[in-house]
């Protein structure tokens, strides 16, 4: 517990100190819990998510680091490795290739290039996945552009 | 005294002589004979197989795996713990490491993350340095690293191995925590930055890796027992005695069952345990109500039937028609004679026909569960019997009779024999269930065998078990005590015969039927009275004609001319 602690508070000073260093990323932190943490990543661009923002919730264990936080989007997205009711997200790292030298800034990033590289092999959304499985890339582009032109964009007037 | 004509006379079999071919002639006096029933005779193989296994108690384990990795170490000059690492990786085969080594020694490296040299050094060049995972800073006698060299605090390292071990024997294929470096992390790391308690679990997940990422090896299966066995392959026979005194398998490890193959007890486990038979008893005993098609079992009654409610439809047990519909124009209340004529015009075989024939095939799966499962009790009650034998019994015999107990090992002979038989019998329960219906010889000739070794062990079991206990409760020495000696040994060698009868037969697939009048000759000796069992099996099954096959997956017994079962729609 107090190693967590400390090593999120480490984290927190990081991310304090170097705000500007990744523009596409806004990690903060819980005003009461420092084991609850939100994120704002910013789709890639080059993809139907270029454009949105979205906003993720991080759980963090109190083994953290050496277990990893449990990650899920809390804004709408159409992509084959994230449960599109849930938000839940199937990402390696996040599971069993978690390594306690991975910080939350850097899930963040991995989390990023997961939506510009997705792996519709393994996936949580099936009619994502399948779109892109059957080569209808532009199928699956359009209705994840949709989304997020529905979910992570500023709603006009 | 001479023990062959005495057994001769003890059992008054009448087919006595074809079976009892030589087995004791090379026996004059009793101990001898005794001895010679036990093993090296050639005969007995086909019940005490030559040993193709090994069996490995822990620190047998221990002593090979150490003998394996300091082999793998001085071949290719590298520490113990990377060698064992590096056996790890490839399932414990030194030939495997061998051939990926020599083939390509900077993949297999790279790989397994065994690292020639650091990739950073950055301890030399700090005094202070910081962790990766806590990011504090630490003077660098307080940081511990891998082959590569990536430093990270002695309580992060702790807790990370921690959270490894308690996470499984994935624990044995630990790497350096920072992403993509990939150096394995060896028992030496563990062993000075782990727990006690997590240190024992990291060498039992590396004993427990030994034997089960092995393909040789693998532990015996009875609960509690910690032998392993390590088999031959290649080898005839699958059957395993562990030291434990558990007979399993070796191929599928269910308990031994030679000799029906590994598929057929599958076959049979899965079908007892299955749902199947349940599916095959509604279907025949119950008729699904008219109106809410819920299953109704008629127990009792008139055939006025009132479904329960909710539904409450009331209908006809007969006709399953709606019983308002009932009255003097079919024929009263009482005497649905729409049923007949429905039944005249064949509206009702279909659906009779096959309640009917989903009845027998319970029936006829029934009548060898039953006899495979009092098999099993009576193997069960035969264990217990002979230990009780082996720790209470034989001492006070031996004193009431003033034999030494080395000369009533005859008895534990018999016990042993009947255990096994009991165990041979049971699985050629299952086996006759899949025998196919329509080969008469093979079914004729198999039932005559397990006919023939059935009786012949009720006789041995028999003797060990009641003629045994008037010599446990009489008083004094008792001179029909030889005579008894002569009878049980002279028993447990003729069933001893029998069974291996049974099983060459049941192991070359009945294929002595095929061509020869042997089907005749068994069918004459049976007719000409021996008490044999099979013909219970014989008289339960012989209803089923070659125009019908039973199918695999829920005994349903479809008429030939179908390919797929009408119950389960499985193929046939």
């Amino acid at each position: 517990m107090q190693a967590s602690r400390a090593r999120l508070f480490k984290e927190y000073k990081e991310v304090q100190r170097e705000k500007a260093v990744d523009p596409d990323i806004q990690l903060v932190c819980d005003d009461s819990n420092i084991f609850k943490w939100t994120a704002l990543i910013k789709g890639p661009s080059e993809t139907p998510y270029e454009g949105g923002v979205f906003q993720l919730a991080f759980a963090i264990p109190e083994q953290y680091p050496l277990l990893p936080p449990q990650v899920r989007f809390l804004t709408k997205i159409f992509h084959p490795n994230v449960h599109f009711k849930t938000g839940e997200i199937c990402l390696d790292i996040l599971k069993n290739a978690w390594s306690p030298a991975w910080t939350l800034q850097s899930v963040c990033r991995a989390i990023i290039a997961l939506m510009a590289h997705p792996e519709p092999d393994s996936p949580l959304n099936c009619d994502s996945g399948n779109l892109l499985r059957s080569g209808d890339v532009r199928g699956f582009r359009s209705m994840a552009s949709m989304y997020t032109r529905l979910a992570a964009m500023p709603k006009k007037g | 005294m001479d023990s062959e004509d005495d057994m001769h006379d003890a059992n008054d079999v009448e087919s006595l002589e074809d079976f009892y071919s030589g087995d004791t002639a090379a026996s004059d006096d009793d101990e001898r004979d005794f001895d010679f029933a036990k093993s090296d005779d050639s005969d007995d193989e086909t019940f005490h197989p030559q040993r193709n296994y090994t069996i490995l108690s822990e620190d047998d384990i221990l002593q090979l795996q150490e003998e394996d990795i300091t082999k793998i170490s001085t071949v290719l000059s590298i520490s113990r713990i990377q060698a064992s690492i590096l056996l790890r990786h490839y399932n414990w085969s030194v030939s495997k490491v061998h051939d990926a080594w020599f083939a390509d020694e900077e993949s297999v490296r790279k790989a397994v993350g065994l690292l020639e040299k650091p990739v950073v050094d950055p301890m030399l060049n700090a005094v202070e340095v910081t962790c990766g995972i806590c990011f504090e800073t630490y003077p660098r006698y307080r940081m511990s690293a891998a082959s590569c060299g990536h430093p990270f605090c002695c309580s992060c390292w702790t807790g990370y191995i921690s959270t490894s071990i308690n996470d499984g024997p994935g624990c044995l294929m630990l790497r350096c925590p920072k992403p993509s470096c990939g150096a394995a992390v060896g028992q030496d790391m563990i062993n000075t930055l782990a727990s006690e308690e997590d240190k024992q679990k990291y060498s039992r997940y590396l004993l427990r890796s030994y034997i089960e990422d092995n393909k040789k090896t693998k532990w015996c299966p009875a609960p509690g027992c910690e032998y392993a066995v390590d088999f031959v392959m290649g080898s005839a026979s699958f059957d395993v005695c562990c030291n434990c005194s558990y007979n399993f398998c070796w191929n599928c490890t269910e308990e031994a069952h030679r000799p029906v193959d590994c598929g057929t007890v599958a076959m049979w486990i899965l079908k007892n345990s299955a749902e199947s038979e349940n599916m095959n008893w509604i279907l025949a005993n119950s008729k699904p109500c008219p109106k809410c098609k819920r299953p109704i079992e008629k127990n009792q009654g008139c055939m006025h039937i009132t479904c329960t409610p909710p539904c409450k439809f009331e209908f006809c047990w007969l006709c399953l028609g709606a019983w308002s519909d009932h009255g003097e124009r079919t024929g009263g209340f009482y005497a649905c004679n729409r049923y007949e004529t429905a039944k005249q015009e064949g509206a009702y075989d279909e659906a009779e026909r096959r309640r009917e024939m989903a009845k027998n095939s319970l029936e006829r799966y029934t009548h060898y569960y039953e006899r495979w499962a009092t098999n099993q009790a009576s193997r069960q009650k035969a264990l217990s019997d002979l230990q009780k034998m082996q720790t209470e019994h034989l001492e006070k015999l031996s004193n009431m009779q003033s034999t030494p107990e080395s000369q009533l090992k005859f008895i534990t002979d018999a016990w042993l024999q009947i255990v096994e038989c009991r165990r041979v019998l049971k699985w050629t329960y299952a086996y006759g269930y899949y025998l196919p219906e329509n080969e008469h010889a093979k079914r004729q000739f198999f039932e005559y065998l397990q006919g023939e070794a059935e009786s012949g062990l009720e006789r041995l079991h028999q003797c060990a078990e009641k003629e045994l206990q008037v010599f446990l409760d009489a008083a004094g020495p008792s001179k029909d005590f030889n005579e008894f000696r002569t009878k049980l040994a002279g028993l447990t060698s003729v069933t001893r015969n029998y069974f291996e009868n049974l099983v060459r037969a049941l192991e070359n697939g009945l294929s002595d039927v095929d061509g020869h009048g042997a089907c005749s000759r068994t069918q004459s000796s049976k007719s000409s009275g021996s008490k044999s069992k099979g013909g219970r099996g014989k008289g339960a099954t012989s209803r089923y004609e070659s125009t019908q096959w039973s199918c695999k997956h829920c005994t349903y017994v479809n008429v030939r001319s179908t390919t797929e079962c009408e119950v389960c729609r499985q193929r046939r």
